[in-house]
């Protein structure tokens, strides 16, 4: 191989030079990364991506569950609308010809009775379909869920946002530059702080299998219960 | 059963949850409702109208859902007014806290319409309304 291209080829020598050179530059790197505390701002940032992915991961996951709610329902309305249309339209055209063509008695008695039959199915198929519609409108309470979750996400990207502006005023040589960028950043994150030191206030759990977490009503009411309430 | 005239608030900082409830309650026969985007609006209506009942987020801007439960139990006009949290706030705690602080009732999201009928019923009942 080596006398093919001889010309590109690092000299053994030389190569061993290259690879040792950058390891002390990773290592010098790393070290004066750590004298900074900059390896902590960029580890703190780094941990709070799972927790992002994992609330991404709720929202889609809510967002799908609701589309499917509401196609389901609208999938169960639409026979109802369908077989309520087509049964009226079936009797209109009977009346039609009845009134065009007046017959006996005996025939006349049947197309009321198939009329009093439709008028009376009728409440119950559109009780039927409001329940779809309600259906479909519960389903819309994931914009409310997924509204709060998309809220803390913001907050974790501030988070981001903190650690890797302090990694960069660090870079600014000392002065004041730096210490009023440094005032500035300061200030902003205590603002977004006071925000989010509410213990109480959590929004939706976006992973129910944690502790003192409950999951669902039935859990909420044998608290209360047990609680005494 | 109860009076399906009685006026109710309403309060959730999201436009969607508030027309759901809304729309549970109209379900129900409760068409006497009004809207509060938050504790602090909510604290202003109750105030200025009469209302027979209140329907509450926890997690709202400006004034949260228990901060605003604990200023209606310490007043002296509102003090028994009807409070039941509907809240996506689900740890243990919370759930106390709502208890201890006077809430009547507690839902949490994602809940079913026959939840929040139950859960008001068994209000109604208790208070005899």
């Amino acid at each position: 191989m080596s006398n093919e291209t001889p010309s590109q080829d690092l000299p053994q020598e030389s190569s061993d030079e290259l690879v040792q050179r950058i390891g002390q530059l990773t290592r010098m790197l790393r070290e004066s990364m750590r004298e900074l505390g900059l390896d902590k701002e960029i580890e703190k940032a780094a941990e709070a991506i799972p927790d992002a992915r994992d609330r991404l991961n709720y929202v889609a996951t809510m967002t799908e569950q609701a589309a499917e709610r509401s196609l389901n329902a609208i999938d169960r309305a639409q026979p109802l609308q369908d077989d309520l249309s087509t049964r009226a339209e079936a009797l209109d055209k009977r009346w039609a010809e009845w009134f065009a063509e007046p017959q006996e008695l005996d025939e006349a008695r049947d197309l009321v009775q198939d009329t009093r039959g439709y008028l009376a199915d009728v409440p119950k198929r559109t009780q039927a379909t409001n329940q779809e519609l309600l259906e479909i409108m519960m389903a819309q309470d994931f914009q409310d869920l997924t509204g709060q979750v998309i809220k803390k996400m913001m907050d974790v990207i501030r988070e981001i946002e903190y650690q890797l502006v302090q990694v960069l005023i660090d870079a600014v040589p000392q002065g004041k530059a730096r210490e009023d960028l440094q005032k500035r950043a300061t200030n902003q994150w205590q603002t977004d702080e006071r925000r989010r030191e509410e213990g109480l206030l959590n929004g939706p759990q976006i992973k129910p299998e944690g502790e003192n977490i409950v999951t669902g009503q039935d859990q909420v009411d044998d608290l209360l219960d047990e609680l005494g309430f | 059963m109860a009076n399906k005239d009685m006026s109710i608030l309403v309060v959730d900082d999201f436009p969607t949850m508030r027309r759901i409830v809304r729309s549970l309650l109209k379900e129900l026969g409760f068409t006497n409702v009004e809207e509060a985007e938050d504790g602090q609006d909510a604290l202003n209506k109750l105030s200025s109208g009469s209302f027979d009942f209140v329907v509450s987020d926890w997690n709202m801007p400006n004034l949260d859902g228990l901060e605003m439960l604990k200023q209606i139990r310490a007043d002296s006009t509102l003090k028994d007014l009807p409070v039941l949290m509907v809240t996506a706030e689900a740890k243990k705690e919370n759930i106390i806290a709502a208890a201890q602080a006077g809430a009547n009732g507690y839902v949490v999201k994602p809940f079913t319409s026959a939840t929040l009928e139950e859960k008001l019923n068994k209000i109604f009942d208790k208070l005899g309304m």
